[in-house]
């Protein structure tokens, strides 16, 4: 119980300090104003509409009476409208945030059905063939960038063979099921074929140095089977790198998968967000952020609640 | 509009094509003689000819099917005409959902559309325009002399609108007549029917616009009186709309529905098509234009030449303490570029160079402009060398450019000549492409790419140069160069109260040559637009087009790179 409400007092103190950071950096961009006025464009056409606009952003208010307007916007999810395209923030970025979760979803699912059985097997037969295989394969797809995964499958895939779609649609899988495997089955493997090779590097080289550990080799000796150790003894005391690389992982997939997202012409949370930048929607990007923070600070919260489970020393606080 | 010249890839946001929007592009079709599409024949691996058959008889319209059309961008402050910062992709979206008053005639004069008719008084500076009778707007309301004072009282307090028909002085209803609209103008402007073909010539229904005043969400869901209904709008996903069943200028439009997917990479755009993920595509990519011109199985394609853009670089020429103020640095400039190297390399040789801004089949072109279309690096010295005994001091040049790759290096080639001529340092200045236009509008830069000036009058130059346009650094400006010539000024004046065909030829000339001979910008290429398709989409040519009165619209789209929704279907 300690334990959770430590990492929950971390929490709390993260997420105000970004909300903070966040809510005084649209007054510290320089011209933020001038910029904002441009960024409207057409719209703001007039000293009347100007002044309004710039008081909705609470801009010439005192650093912390912005502060409270700004998490008072947050809460109450008055967001307000893009400056560009007069789109509700708030169904902006859950449209976004949709389509990224399902990807990282996809894509975290893929890689650890790919990782786990390929690094067990990799571990048990160290130095093997297929140890060796795997070694090299994984390598390959670290060092490939995912542009030009995206490239080269979407061009054999799509133009090609005409199997995908060479631009994809957000369609619901209730919607229409075929037809969104059709348009995720693209860029969740563009994304998960390199996480898949990082998890197995990662969760291979802990499952070798568990192997070598006492406890294994008396459960070998007591005639306990191959499946039985790896499966209930050597892996989860070996799913620490992979359970931090996957938490990590998740916020970045949700936030940072812009290449893929425009590689496939998916509208998700990454490519709105840097078109937001780009079109100066400081609000909706002040928003992203949030958003993106209490997605990588409820995760990392939730892992280190997982850490407790895997190894209960975590949980007593006598680790190490 | 694009803010970059041609190049393989067109960057999202197309400033050039923000000329058009202001109603004064209409661009193409400048001349009498013949179309200005060109259709591709399957073989043809060059520059395929014009086609001089000037209309597709249509004999065997199929009406239904759905389009989807892979446009390069999407729309900044969607959908309120006054304020959508309109390029060529918004225009392709605008003609769905909205009609113009008139459209460019084919006879490359401006013919009434939704206005049944646009008079003038003898000198111009009074001009009533005719709501045509029995037209509603998609949500009922009636189309009168009201709706269209109401759009363009909007247009002229806009930022951008307001400043192309600044010169209207007042719009108001007839009192004698509710479905005539007076429109006074401050001086003589014979052109001014040129304006209500494009973006200023959009009507908006006023209840979506008065409602959209106050709730802002309701702007993206536009509502006009065009041939398709808007169904639903994604920023950055898609625009779709659905045929106007009541639609007043029957038998149009041929098609169920319509679908715009904005994909900024024209490669990527290319691919969607091919994928048969889209049916159509337009383009300025040279690699594509020449993969087409090729042929491709099971796909068409058409060129539009003409009246079209033109990419050049824009110099900021009022700058206090910028030595791209002084005529001897800009003419180096000049003589110091090789525009036919970057041509070929980023363009694959597919635009014809230019020598002015205005292309082949518009008024005012000319063969020689004083402009100097070959790199003369001794000249471009002599001149740099001559303003630095003047100057002391390093001279220095900020270039800007967007993140496009291809952008980067015509820059890049710009730097090794410019630098080669003598100039001390050029900085390349990239700019996210969102940023691009304010940058221009604000006036802050010094040197920069860009593409504009499409049109069939040098009137809808206008206000890209008239000195009226130009203010300080800091204020939106669409003269972006801050240009402020008294003689160009005169000129522009006195075309726009010409109606004599051959002053309007002189004084256009004389624009020309007086670019040339000042080294306002530097001229690159004409641009060649082109639309790819699936072999069963017709109808594309905007001389498809016709009004009530039978009179045909301007074959070529009026607008580079676009057609008519109206006049489009699927051969079943």
């Amino acid at each position: 119980m300690r334990y959770f409400l430590q990492k929950f007092a971390q929490l709390i103190l993260v997420v105000f300090a970004v909300t903070f950071t966040v809510s005084l950096a649209l007054g510290a961009i320089p011209n933020s104003e001038e910029r904002i006025i441009a960024a409207k464009g057409s719209g703001a056409i007039n000293e009347e509409e100007k002044n309004k606009l710039l008081d909705s952003l609470n801009l010439r208010e005192p650093t912390l009476v912005q502060y409270g307007y700004f998490v008072q916007d947050l809460v109450t999810l008055d967001w307000g409208v893009t400056l560009n395209g007069n789109q509700p923030i708030k169904s902006s970025i859950s449209d976004g945030l949709k389509i990224s979760v399902r990807l990282m979803v996809y894509a975290q699912l893929v890689a650890l059905l790919i990782a786990i059985p390929a690094a067990l097997l990799a571990a048990y037969r160290n130095g093997g063939l297929f140890d060796r295989f795997s070694t090299t394969v994984s390598f390959g797809f670290i060092s490939t960038p995912n542009y030009v995964l995206a490239t080269v499958l979407g061009l054999l895939l799509t133009v090609r063979w005409k199997i995908f779609p060479a631009i994809s649609d957000d369609v619901g899988f209730f919607e229409a099921p075929w037809d969104h495997f059709l348009n995720f089955f693209l860029p969740t493997i563009v994304l998960a074929l390199p996480l898949a090779a990082t998890y197995l590097r990662l969760l291979r080289a802990d499952l070798v140095n568990t192997l070598q550990s006492d406890f294994i080799t008396t459960a070998r000796a007591k005639g306990v089977s191959t499946s039985r150790i790896l499966f209930g003894h050597a892996l989860r005391p070996s799913l620490f790198s992979l359970v931090t690389a996957a938490a990590v992982n998740v916020g970045a997939l949700v936030g940072g998968s812009v290449v893929v997202e425009t590689a496939f012409n998916l509208n998700g949370l990454g490519r709105r967000t840097v078109l937001g930048i780009f079109a100066s929607e400081f609000r909706l990007v002040q928003i992203t952020v949030v958003v993106l923070a209490l997605v990588y600070v409820v995760t990392n919260f939730l892992v280190d609640i997982v850490y407790g489970f895997l190894d209960p020393r975590v949980r007593a606080g006598r680790l190490g | 509009m694009k803010s970059l010249r041609q190049s393989r890839h067109r960057p999202g946001v197309l400033l050039g094509a923000l000329a058009m929007s202001f109603g004064l592009i209409v661009a193409a079709c400048g001349s009498g003689d013949g179309g200005g599409t060109t259709d591709t024949s399957p073989t043809d691996e060059s520059a395929p000819t014009e086609n001089t058959e000037v209309i597709d008889t249509l004999t065997s319209v199929t009406p239904g099917g759905n389009l989807v059309m892979a446009i390069e961008a999407d729309t900044s402050s969607p959908w309120r005409p006054s304020e959508m910062v309109c390029a060529i992709s918004c225009h392709m979206v605008a003609r769905s959902v909205y009609d113009t008053l008139m459209i460019p005639g084919s006879d490359n004069v401006p013919v009434p559309y939704l206005a049944s008719s646009v008079e003038p008084n003898e000198d111009f500076t009074v001009w009533r325009i005719t709501a045509r009778s029995g037209v509603k707007f998609h949500d009922g309301t009636d189309f009168d002399a009201a709706a269209i004072v109401d759009n363009i009282t909007r247009h002229k307090s806009a930022l951008l609108t307001g400043t192309a028909i600044k010169d209207v002085t007042d719009v108001a209803v007839d009192p004698a007549d509710p479905m005539v609209a007076v429109v006074t103008v401050a001086k003589p402007w014979a052109t001014f029917p040129w304006y209500l073909t494009g973006q200023v010539g959009y009507m908006a229904s006023p209840t979506w616009l008065a409602a959209s005043d106050t709730d802002e969400a309701l702007r993206s869901k536009p509502v006009g009186t065009g041939p398709f209904v808007y169904s639903d709008y994604k920023p950055n996903e898609y625009y779709k709309g659905t045929k106007n069943p009541n639609y007043w200028n029957a038998p149009f439009p041929y098609l169920d529905s319509i679908e715009f997917i904005p994909i900024a990479d024209s490669l990527k755009r290319r691919d969607a098509l091919k994928a048969g993920d889209v049916d159509l595509i337009h383009t300025t990519n040279g690699e594509v234009i020449t993969e087409f011109r090729g042929g491709l199985d099971g796909f068409g394609s058409s060129e539009i030449t003409k009246n079209g853009e033109t990419a050049y670089t824009l110099l900021h020429v009022t700058q206090e303490g910028s030595p791209v103020s002084d005529r001897r640095v800009r003419c180096a400039l000049a003589y110091a570029s090789d525009a036919a190297t970057s041509n070929e390399v980023v363009s694959f040789g597919v635009n014809q160079l230019a020598n002015g801004p205005f292309s082949p089949d518009q008024v005012g072109y000319l063969e020689d402009t004083g402009y100097p279309m070959v790199q003369d690096m001794a000249k471009a010295q002599a001149l740099i060398a001559e303003y630095k005994a003047e100057n002391p001091g390093e001279l220095k040049i900020s270039l800007a450019t967007t993140n496009d790759a291809t952008n980067l290096v015509i820059a890049q080639y710009q730097k090794d000549w410019w630098e080669e001529a003598g100039v001390d340092e050029v900085t390349i200045d990239q700019i996210d492409q969102g940023q691009y236009i304010v940058t221009a509008l604000l006036g802050n830069f010094q040197v920069f790419q860009w593409r504009n000036h499409g049109g069939v009058d040098v009137d809808q130059q206008y206000f890209w140069w008239h000195s009226s346009s130009s203010l300080d650094v800091g204020a939106l400006a669409l003269n972006f160069g801050r240009i402020k010539d008294a003689k160009l000024d005169e000129l522009l004046d006195a075309n726009r109260a010409s109606t004599d065909p051959a002053e309007k030829k002189q004084i256009a000339e004389d624009i020309n040559r007086l670019f040339g001979t000042e080294c306002y910008n530097l001229w690159g290429s004409y641009t060649v637009w082109m639309l790819g398709y699936e072999d069963t989409i017709q109808g594309l040519d905007a001389g498809n087009l016709t009004n009530p009165e039978g009179d045909r619209a301007l074959e070529g789209g009026g607008i580079a790179g676009t057609f008519y929704p109206h006049t489009a279907w699927v051969q079943q």
